[in-house]
């Protein structure tokens, strides 16, 4: 029978563990070797002292399959955060894993920044999000603190092999419509739990034709449909990019043609509008209209969802020669991001508008992060969640494209980017 | 294994920001973690104040949605709660409660059973006895490596033992 991407790597991965004849199909359980366990500054700290409780000195499996990122409350922002970091600096010395510091960016667009990430490769972090790695063809999950400390020494860890849903978007998408608003239709459309513990591929000609970013804007957002991973088989840009990244010889991943699917949707998104997640649900989703002309207090732009380069030049088109009329807060995903935005002119355009641009990292998609929201207040954010209180008690969380957020910015209400 | 326990009831959808808010997560120490468990939901106030060692919490569907932290289930089993019984888990709370071994089971009539309600629940056969209104529901027993992972005391003790074999 054929198999599902997930099912592909999974039953490469338990290799040691079974048989090397042995399939894993949707529904087994499987001890799975791991190709990177990375760690940040929240859940680090956690895992490591849970690290030395449980195994003490003991070495980690292998130092270069261990990263360690920073990218919640950085630098530091206040003592105990500070003592978070050090535990994670010191153990990363100790135990010569990789550590990527304070000046670098959101940890999984590091990880791929650095070729640490392939096609068939299983991948832990402790960040929810890490799933939006499978825009590489890697399965990649967030996890938390035990399955780190255990998977720290052993190099290896139990899954559940999910079954698999299959989405799959045609059509051309419209002017002012982009693979956010995409992701936050099927979300209006799956729910946030129409996708618990599953395995997410999205196919068809929307897809094919995206660049990463917005293969990364899908994929990061299985994790509001409630699912384990979202994989999109690279096509032959992604893989150059890994290619190129990583110095060696690249495998791509595809799915049989007779794999077996739980379920199969099917979009097309020629007429689609611009999409917006109204408080306190990302599925919670309207068309911009419905909701135009709502006043806001802020609107900020970045998050591992639309941080790329290609997302802030979407917003830097927008808001060229233009004034925001609130508070108005960019985030570059990574220092890479940053540097290309600089060279292109995106932070003049950015600052002449009145925005304030904070270091790469995941911004306000951390609690206590500068920019937080007051009671009553509304913002406009390109992130991935609008739970109630995330972002400040009693405040008001919009979900949108960076075009959205943009428009909105320099209209001081929610506004749909064609009318900008 | 068979344990009984008065029930905290709790609705759909119960984030992680809900069951340990974020502002916490830089604490490591976990009596403190313990301190702060459900302070987000609207009944934390009752909660914090009446909850006993062997209570069992009940919820709707996607309890622990959200962020991956394992704050949420250690502050849970900090509190005392010994179960949770749930419509369905989020994905990674639900690897959390099994590898800090944290008992959880998936019962589509969890919202039949209400606040304070005694509950009997034998965690291997997922048969649950309402002992409150003498009605009686079958939760979907947790399968074999799961189990043997919870019963270990955890993932770390599982992996412990299966080295030392």
């Amino acid at each position: 029978m054929g198999k599902t991407i997930i099912e592909k790597i999974l039953s490469k991965a338990s290799k040691k563990d079974v048989s090397a004849s042995t399939d894993r199909m949707a529904g087994d359980r499987v001890w799975a070797d791991l190709d990177l366990v990375a760690m940040r500054d929240f859940g680090g700290p956690n895992a490591i002292l849970e690290y030395k409780n449980s195994f003490d000195e003991r070495p980690v499996f292998d130092g270069n399959k261990v990263a360690i990122t920073f990218d919640l409350h950085i630098p530091a922002r206040n003592e105990k955060v500070a003592q978070n970091q050090k535990i994670c600096r010191d153990f990363s010395a100790k135990m010569k894993t990789r550590l990527f510091d304070v000046n670098t960016g959101i940890g999984q667009h590091i990880l791929f920044e650095n070729g640490l990430v392939r096609p068939w490769d299983v991948i832990i972090g402790t960040d929810s999000h890490m799933n939006l790695l499978g825009a590489f063809g890697s399965f990649a999950s967030g996890v938390g603190t035990t399955d780190i400390t255990a998977a720290l020494t052993y190099g290896k860890l139990w899954f559940k092999v999910p079954e698999t849903i299959k989405i799959v978007i045609d059509g051309n998408l419209n002017e002012s419509v982009y693979p956010k608003d995409i992701i936050l239709h099927i979300l209006k459309n799956i729910r946030t739990d129409g996708a618990i513990y599953k395995a997410v591929e999205f196919t068809g000609e929307a897809v094919e034709k995206m660049s990463l970013a917005g293969r990364i804007t899908l994929t990061s957002m299985v994790t509001e449909l409630s699912g384990k991973v979202g994989f999109i088989e690279p096509d032959d840009k992604i893989l150059r990019f890994v290619h190129e990244r990583t110095n060696t010889d690249i495998k791509g991943i595809n799915a049989d043609s007779d794999a077996r699917y739980e379920k199969v949707f099917h979009y097309d998104i020629s007429d689609l509008k611009p999409q917006i997640a109204c408080p306190h649900s990302p599925d919670n989703v309207k068309d911009v209209k419905e909701v135009e002309g709502r006043p806001i207090d802020q609107s900020f732009i970045g998050s591992c969802t639309n941080g790329r380069y290609e997302d802030l030049k979407i917003a830097a088109e927008i808001l060229r020669g233009k004034k925001s009329k609130v508070r108005l807060i960019i985030v570059p995903a990574t220092m890479e991001v940053a540097k290309e935005a600089l060279k292109n002119g995106l932070y003049d355009i950015f600052l002449d508008a009145g925005g304030v641009i904070t270091n790469p990292g995941c911004a306000l998609c951390t609690t206590g992060h500068p920019g937080i929201l007051a009671p009553s207040e509304v913002m406009v954010s390109t992130s991935n969640r609008n739970f109630i209180g995330k972002l400040g008690k009693g405040a008001e969380v919009y979900l949108a494209s960076p075009a959205t957020a943009a428009a909105s910015a320099i209209e001081g209400r929610i506004t749909n980017p064609r009318e900008v | 294994m068979v344990l009984k326990g008065r029930v905290w009831k709790f609705g759909d959808d119960i984030d992680t920001d809900q069951i340990y808010p974020g502002k916490y997560l830089p604490l490591t120490d976990k009596e403190e973690i313990a301190r702060h468990a459900m302070e987000g939901v609207p009944e934390a106030e009752e909660f914090m104040r009446n909850v006993k060692d062997r209570d069992i919490m009940v919820a709707g569907k996607n309890f622990g949605c959200g962020s991956s932290r394992e704050h949420a289930p250690v502050s849970i089993k900090g509190r005392g709660i010994v179960l949770i019984i749930a419509e369905s888990f989020a994905r990674i709370f639900y690897r959390n409660c099994i590898n800090t071994a944290l008992f959880i089971l998936e019962c589509e009539d969890a919202k039949k059973i209400k606040q304070g309600d005694e509950i009997e629940v034998d965690i291997e056969t997922g048969e649950i006895k309402n002992l409150t209104t003498k009605e009686r529901y079958k939760a979907q027993p947790i399968s074999g490596l799961e189990m043997e992972i919870m019963k270990s005391g955890g993932l770390i003790e599982y992996l412990k033992k299966r080295e030392e074999k």
